[in-house]
């Protein structure tokens, strides 16, 4: 694939979205929105198991939307769901030694939320649906259920937040486009995306940083954000 | 937090931070404001790859930190835990020992055991008296056994090669192995 050929689908995935841009880029690497062995969750693994606290709350903060909406399938209250998704971390935090890192640390989170969330409906006496294959984890399309419990007012926040995140990739610098979608949609590595735009792996590292610190400029407003 | 470390925070989130630099950043004194920076950009990500955004505000991070802070005992403090549980268990172990020998030594001079005195010892250790009145009586049962000298002899060559392998391997100093020595004599 030539950088003009590549500069284009990046332009028309600012556009239309991941799939067009996927299709016209040979490579197939796992996206950054899939389960796949994470370098830097085994880190803070191994961080949280000399008894780092900050390095769990960057793993619950990464994973609590998944998570909760893991649980989402199995129930539907939104208050009984944030339950069971802190229920969840706590287990995997007191069973944190547990993990031998055979599987990714999201595929082990993910048999725990599916069995909180099952012995939290047995416990009262209501029939667990779905299953718990952990296969699952890897393909689980964790939104749809979350957005057939979400109110008509959270959808159209979403909306918003859709609009403004084209608005603010579509303003984007080309370089820092190209090396930001290239990253974020096709799930390149840094040393692949340097290849592709002939540059320093350094300058993809700072231009997606750059690109990654405009986008969150340009709608953090939109975004609820409380960290407590 | 400064240009540097938040570019680190970036790399993070693409899994191409190397482990000094994610140390660096664990470390960093205002981990509110990373962790403020790693939930915006998570959130950005997950909006991006629409299935994973929540489209009610989800952030169960306090929740969990908070009830772990409360409950939950991380792996160092467990593993410090059972290094003080360990050595609790040293002195009533220590007592045991002592009181053997004690009672051991002093049989074997003729000596007049004083269970008063053992009481005290193992009151100290921790045990209280109907224990330590069940442990002295079964100690001096042990200890009033006669040895023949066969079992003497087997006795002092253990005690001998304990302590040539305590002065040798276990790097207890040759003090020990010198005066076993020196006390067995001709064995």
């Amino acid at each position: 694939m030539t950088q003009a050929s590549l500069l284009k689908a990046t332009a028309v995935a600012t556009r239309t979205g991941p799939s067009v841009a996927s299709s016209m880029i040979s490579e197939n690497n796992s996206k950054p929105g899939e389960q796949t062995e994470s370098q830097t969750d085994l880190q803070l693994v191994r961080k949280v198991r000399n008894g780092d606290r900050a390095a769990f709350d960057l793993l619950v903060v990464k994973y609590q939307s998944r998570v909760a909406s893991i649980i989402s399938r199995y129930v539907y209250d939104s208050q009984e769901v944030m339950d069971l998704a802190q229920e969840t971390f706590i287990k995997a935090y007191r069973a944190i030694d547990r993990f031998r890192g055979d599987s990714a640390f999201y595929t082990w989170l993910y048999r725990i939320a599916v069995n909180t969330a099952k012995n939290y409906l047995e416990a009262r006496g209501r029939r667990p649906q779905g299953s718990a294959d952990s296969a699952e984890a890897e393909n689980f399309d964790d939104g749809r259920r979350l957005r057939d419990v979400a109110s008509p007012e959270s959808l159209l926040q979403k909306d918003q937040l859709q609009k403004a995140l084209s608005e603010a990739i579509s303003g984007l610098p080309e370089e820092l486009r190209s090396a930001f979608l290239l990253r974020e949609y096709d799930g390149l590595s840094y040393e692949d995306i340097a290849r592709i735009l002939e540059c320093p792996i350094g300058t993809v590292r700072s231009r997606i940083f750059r690109a990654r610190d405009a986008v969150d400029r340009y709608i953090s407003p939109l975004l609820n954000h409380s960290v407590t | 937090m400064d240009e540097r470390l938040r570019e680190t925070l970036s790399a993070m989130m693409d899994d191409e931070a190397d482990e000094l630099s994610v140390r660096r950043l664990l470390s960093h004194g205002n981990q509110d404001e990373i962790r403020a920076q790693w939930q915006r950009w998570q959130q950005v990500r997950d909006l991006m790859h629409e299935s994973h955004f929540a489209p009610y505000s989800i952030d169960v991070a306090g929740a969990v930190r908070e009830a772990i802070d409360g409950q939950a005992v991380p792996a160092d403090s467990r593993r410090k835990a059972r290094a003080v549980a360990t050595s609790y268990w040293h002195w009533p172990v220590a007592a045991m020992v002592a009181l053997a020998l004690v009672v051991g030594f002093g049989a074997g001079a003729g000596w007049e055991s004083q269970p008063g005195d053992v009481t005290d010892i193992l009151a100290a250790a921790g045990i209280d008296e109907g224990g330590a009145a069940e442990l002295t009586s079964a100690v001096e049962e042990v200890a009033w056994q006669r040895l023949d000298e066969d079992q003497l002899r087997q006795m002092r060559q253990y005690l001998l090669e304990h302590a040539q392998h305590n002065s040798v391997g276990a790097g207890g100093g040759s003090m020990g192995y010198a005066r076993m020595v020196s006390a067995n004599g001709g064995y």
